[in-house]
């Protein structure tokens, strides 16, 4: 088992669909037993990029090796090692439960004498025992992307590609669906996922962050929050907020200011100097200050200053 | 190529096609439905002819020229009128379509100089019925004529005698002319067509339409396993509507069947090969259902109801026509089939149409295969 | 609502094209394709006799226009060999002694072998075949009758049938097809356009956010009705057209009452392509449930074979049909040039049935996801 087969390359990806650029010069990798993650609004090619990686699409320039094998010139070649969940829930609603299981076995080409284990197995991963006869129409969202994902793994492959499996899906199926991933991990799969819940981006190993099809950070969650955040990050609980939130954009000192939940996080080149400067610029403009302070900056906040800072007109994040 | 794969796919389209049994009933009421309306509602034999008669000389003469008239079944004497408007107005409503109308100096012109005109006017909106109702009309006037004539010879004491030209029709193959017979077989052609060419017409687009296509391409499976393990189930069906179609041509309808049926089975699976492949060919290329349903009819129904030959002989159509025809799978399938259930011929006249059909086959074939990429953009 | 059908279905070229583009496209051949005339019938003959009388019959018939002399054989079996083959339709068999019967006065008969496996074609070939002969054995009689007693010759009674064709002089085929084609064509554009109106929101999502809105059950039918409707009349006057001008079929009736006759039945194919889409839950059920109609509605219209030939039965069921009387209405404004005093029946019955198949749809069309 070389290492080779659970790995993802990319180099100098690049995707247009006629003049628009999806996929502008992306280069990363993925290694055996990573979770990794590609994060990203919408629209900023992380759908694109992974429907390369599966030999979907065609690349317009650059390279995608995935198992060791060139995806534009071997798109076949690489179907067998890998597990793919689109976006959209594509199985086939008029089929039972148990049927589309059988049916994707069948397609991955698993030898017949394992498949009623493996159906057995999927069943019992996505917590599905016992309802094989359901039509799958009758499941509810979180059932049926643990549905999709059973039917991607059936035949084990050492890389799988999961494009928003959990969006549309309550917190608690979430959380549930990333154990199941972890157990994938823990025996070795490399999974390649694209989300925009940037708490998710937290279970990942290493991240990419996509605006508009470039690459704007790359590296661990806690070497993004840390080597990224331009500035040190401020929580600012006041009221009225719209109020504070006009204000503090033109605040001197202020490099950016947003508005996470209640509050306001506001980023300024050092805390400690900053705080009173802002406490007593907020109460002149009639802005009740409940409470200031430096707080760790999170994934999100690195993301938002990121994608403001490369001058985009994004709106301020609110916290998903 | 994966013979599992192809019988997983296989079975994944039946279970779809069993999960929609109002479909699955239509399909296989279609043909019968088809079948018996064409036994017994259309007739392109035409008899009882509605005809209105204006006698204007109401003499013993023009009496016994329109019992000539009545008495024949190709006539179905409807009123007699006794009005130039009243036969303007049956024809105009559509009481009578011929007229025939006696002039009123008729026997007297018979009499005299020996020439007298009868007239036929014929409400010629429906052409054929027409063609065919005057050349009843004349059959009857020239015998009514030739009878004057022989009368009046054996007044005169000439013995000149009748020669006449009788023909003896032998017509082969279908001997009582019956159109049913030469029809059913053009429907079971007619019948495969369409439901094959429909049926199949979805499948792909389906699958596009319901987004269920990308998560099967991210598989192994190759395009022409996909290929083969969908059309596999509509091929099965469409053979057992066609034995369904030729057992009850035979045995309801009555319909002979002279030839083999092994050249019956493997012409039917040669005509179903190619027009699965349309249908398959068609769904990849229109990317939705609507779409697909639109292409497919237009690829079958008229064409085949039209150009095949089945109901419009080829060989009276413009040229231009006729070279169109060359192309159309349709037509050899139905003469095949024509011989095979009425003029029972040695199979070696049969091999230029089974060949044209082969051709078309494998055309068809390799265009929906090429069509299809394992591909989104 | 009306505004989103159009756009919808306009804005996709593909569907742009498939509006329109078939429809003209199948006028055209099938224009020129469905004919019952028959015309240069290929004939092959024996000729035993090889006599003076003989081969003047056989000039009658290469004379005709309705017949082609293809071949002279020499014996028996190369006719039955060329008629399995299909090398030619009819095979006419002089026996030797012809011209002797002839000449005693006495009556001769010729043998004709058809191939009738098109029932139609035959009929019709027949029936030229006895006015050729007929016209040939007239010819003959007064030929005799000149040389046995010349003087009576200016006296032979004889009466010819003149044919008076109203409404299609020509007899040409593609005047009466025409109008058939018309209807036709109209009929499976539309009841396909509309069986797929309502079932494909359903199947593909969109239905419900539509139905959450206040819209009303009619104004919903009415604003997928429409659409159709207009590029059903668009298409019925494209068509007409190329019927008048191309083919030359002439309108003799009042372009109005062609108009009403038209859209009444648009209607009505509306409304039964809108019943079914309501019934159906994917787009191949109704699809296919469409055509279960249509192909039955099309042969029973009177468009290929006359519905006076048809069994008691069927003939009142083609009351039903609105296809049969549009095909008939076309057929009367076209060629006959009559009005509504004569066809308003035939238009109060497709009203009803459209008005029939819009309520129905409407009240079984209900706003929930069942």
């Amino acid at each position: 088992m070389n290492a080779n087969e659970h790995s993802v390359t990319v180099e100098n990806l690049t995707k247009k669909f006629g003049d628009f650029v999806a996929v502008d010069n992306v280069s990363f990798e993925a290694h055996r037993g990573e979770i990794f993650g590609f994060l990203g609004p919408n629209g900023s090619g992380k759908s694109t990029t992974i429907r390369i990686l599966c030999g979907l699409l065609q690349p317009t320039a650059g390279v995608a090796r995935v198992a060791g094998i060139d995806v534009a010139k071997n798109p076949e070649a690489v179907r067998q090692h890998i597990g793919y969940m689109s976006q959209k829930f594509s199985l086939y609603n008029d089929l039972r439960v148990g049927e589309n299981l059988r049916f994707f076995a069948g397609m991955y080409s698993v030898p017949p004498r394992e498949i009623p284990g493996r159906i057995a197995w999927a069943l019992k991963m996505a917590g599905l025992q016992g309802r094989e006869n359901s039509p799958t129409s009758s499941l509810a969202v979180g059932w049926k992307q643990r549905l999709a994902l059973g039917c991607a793994v059936l035949h084990r492959p050492p890389i799988v590609f999961l494009d928003e499996p959990t969006s549309g899906v309550d917190p608690v199926s979430r959380r549930q669906f990333w154990d199941l991933i972890h157990v994938m991990v823990h025996e070795g799969v490399t999974v390649f996922v694209t989300t925009h819940y940037m708490d998710e981006a937290e279970y990942c190993n290493r991240l990419v962050l996509l605006d508009r099809g470039k690459i704007v950070a790359m590296g661990t969650p806690s070497e993004l929050t840390s080597r990224h955040m331009k500035g040190e990050l401020l929580l600012v609980e006041c009221e009225p907020l719209g109020t504070a939130l006009e204000q503090l954009q033109t605040a001197p000192g202020v490099l950016d200011a947003a508005v996470f939940g209640n509050s306001i996080h506001a980023v300024v080149a050092n805390a400690e100097e900053a705080i009173p400067g802002i406490r007593d610029f907020l109460l002149a403009r009639q802005v009740r200050v409940a409470r200031i302070e430096q707080i760790e900056p999170s994934l999100e906040d690195v993301f938002v200053s990121l994608t403001t800072v490369r001058g985009s007109s994004s709106p301020k994040g609110v916290a998903a | 190529m994966s013979w599992r794969r192809i019988v997983a796919m296989a079975h994944k389209e039946i279970l779809q096609i069993l999960r929609d049994p109002r479909s699955l009933l239509v399909i296989l009421v279609i043909p019968l439905v088809q079948l018996f309306i064409f036994g017994y509602a259309v007739n392109l034999d035409v008899k009882h002819i509605p005809l209105c008669v204006y006698d204007q000389d109401g003499t013993q003469t023009s009496q016994d020229l329109l019992k000539h008239f009545q008495a024949t079944e190709y006539f179905n004497i409807v009123s007699v009128l006794d009005s130039y408007k009243d036969v303007v107005r049956n024809i105009d409503h559509g009481v009578c379509s011929i007229a025939v109308v006696v002039p009123p100096q008729f026997a007297e012109d018979l009499h005299s100089n020996g020439q007298a005109k009868v007239q036929a006017i014929l409400d010629a909106s429906d052409s054929n019925s027409a063609t065919i109702g005057m050349g009843y009309s004349q059959a009857i006037v020239q015998t009514y004529s030739s009878e004057i004539q022989v009368d009046w010879q054996q007044e005169r004491g000439i013995s000149a005698g009748a020669p006449n030209i009788t023909f003896e029709p032998r017509t082969w193959f279908n001997e009582d002319l019956e159109s049913m017979a030469d029809l059913v077989p053009g429907v079971v052609a007619f019948v495969m067509a369409v439901v094959g060419a429909f049926l199949t017409s979805l499948t792909i687009a389906r699958e596009w339409e319901r987004g269920t296509m990308e998560q099967l391409i991210s598989t192994p499976v190759g395009k022409l396993e996909i290929q083969i393990g969908k059309l596999f189930p509509y091929f099965l069906i469409g053979m057992a509507d066609t034995a369904i179609c030729a057992g009850i041509a035979v045995w309801w309808f009555d319909v002979p069947f002279r030839g083999s049926w092994l050249v019956l089975f493997g012409c039917s699976m040669l005509f179903l090969t190619v027009v699965l492949s349309l249908g398959y060919f068609i769904s990849v290329t229109a990317k939705s259902q609507l779409g697909a349903c639109q292409m497919a009819l237009l690829a079958t129904f008229l064409p085949t109801f039209l150009l095949s030959g089945f109901l419009f002989p080829i060989d009276q159509m413009p040229v231009v026509v006729q070279w169109i025809t060359v192309v159309l799978p349709a037509r050899y399938y139905v003469s095949i089939l024509r011989n095979v259930f009425l003029k029972g011929s040695e199979l070696r006249l049969l091999v230029g149409d089974i060949a044209a059909l082969a051709a078309i086959a494998v055309l068809f074939v390799v265009l929906a295969t090429r069509s299809f990429k394992k591909r989104l953009a | 609502m009306l505004k989103k059908e159009f756009i919808q279905t306009l804005r996709d070229p593909h569907t742009r094209w498939l509006l329109f583009g078939p429809a003209l496209i199948q006028m055209f051949i099938f224009g020129y394709a469905a004919t019952m005339e028959i015309k240069h019938v290929s004939v092959a003959v024996l000729d035993q006799d090889n006599t003076q009388e003989s081969r003047e019959l056989v000039s009658h018939f290469a004379a005709s226009r309705y017949f082609h002399v293809s071949k002279y054989v020499a014996r028996r079996d190369e006719i039955r060999d060329g008629i399995d083959r299909g090398d030619f339709l009819i095979g006419i068999e002089i026996d030797s002694g012809f011209a002797q019967r002839l000449r005693g006065g006495q009556g001769a008969s010729v043998q004709v072998i058809v191939d009738s496996s098109n029932s139609n074609t035959a009929l019709v070939a027949l029936g030229y075949l006895s006015q050729v002969g007929a016209t040939f054995a007239q010819n003959y009689q007064v030929d005799r009758i000149q040389r046995l007693s010349p003087q009576s010759v200016l006296f032979i009674p004889q009466v010819t049938l003149e044919e008076r064709p109203w409404f299609n002089e020509g007899l040409l085929s593609e005047w009466y097809f025409v109008p058939g084609v018309l209807g036709n064509l109209m009929l499976i554009l539309i009841m396909n356009l509309t069986a797929f109106a309502v079932v494909r929101e359903r199947e593909i999502g969109t239905l419900e956010q539509v139905m959450v809105t206040p819209i009303r059950r009619w104004e919903f039918i009415i604003g997928k009705t429409v659409p159709f409707f207009l590029i059903g009349c668009f298409d019925a006057a494209m068509l007409s057209l190329v019927g008048t001008f191309w083919f030359g079929v002439p309108l003799r009736g009042h372009i109005a009452v062609l108009a009403l006759g038209v859209m009444v039945f648009l209607l009505a194919a509306l409304g039964l392509g809108l019943l079914l889409s309501t019934l159906a839950v994917t787009q191949q059920q109704s699809m296919i449930t469409a055509f279960f109609f249509t192909m039955p509605m099309s042969t029973l219209s009177g468009f290929g074979s006359p519905i006076s030939s048809m069994p008691p039965f069927f003939q009142k069921l083609s009351y039903f049909n609105p296809l049969r009387h549009v095909v008939l209405i076309l057929r009367s404004i076209f060629l006959k040039g009559v009005g509504l005093d004569i066809l308003w029946p035939n238009m109060l019955l497709m009203a009803g049935f459209a008005a029939l198949m819009l309520t129905v749809s409407i009240l079984r069309f209900r706003k929930s996801l069942e």
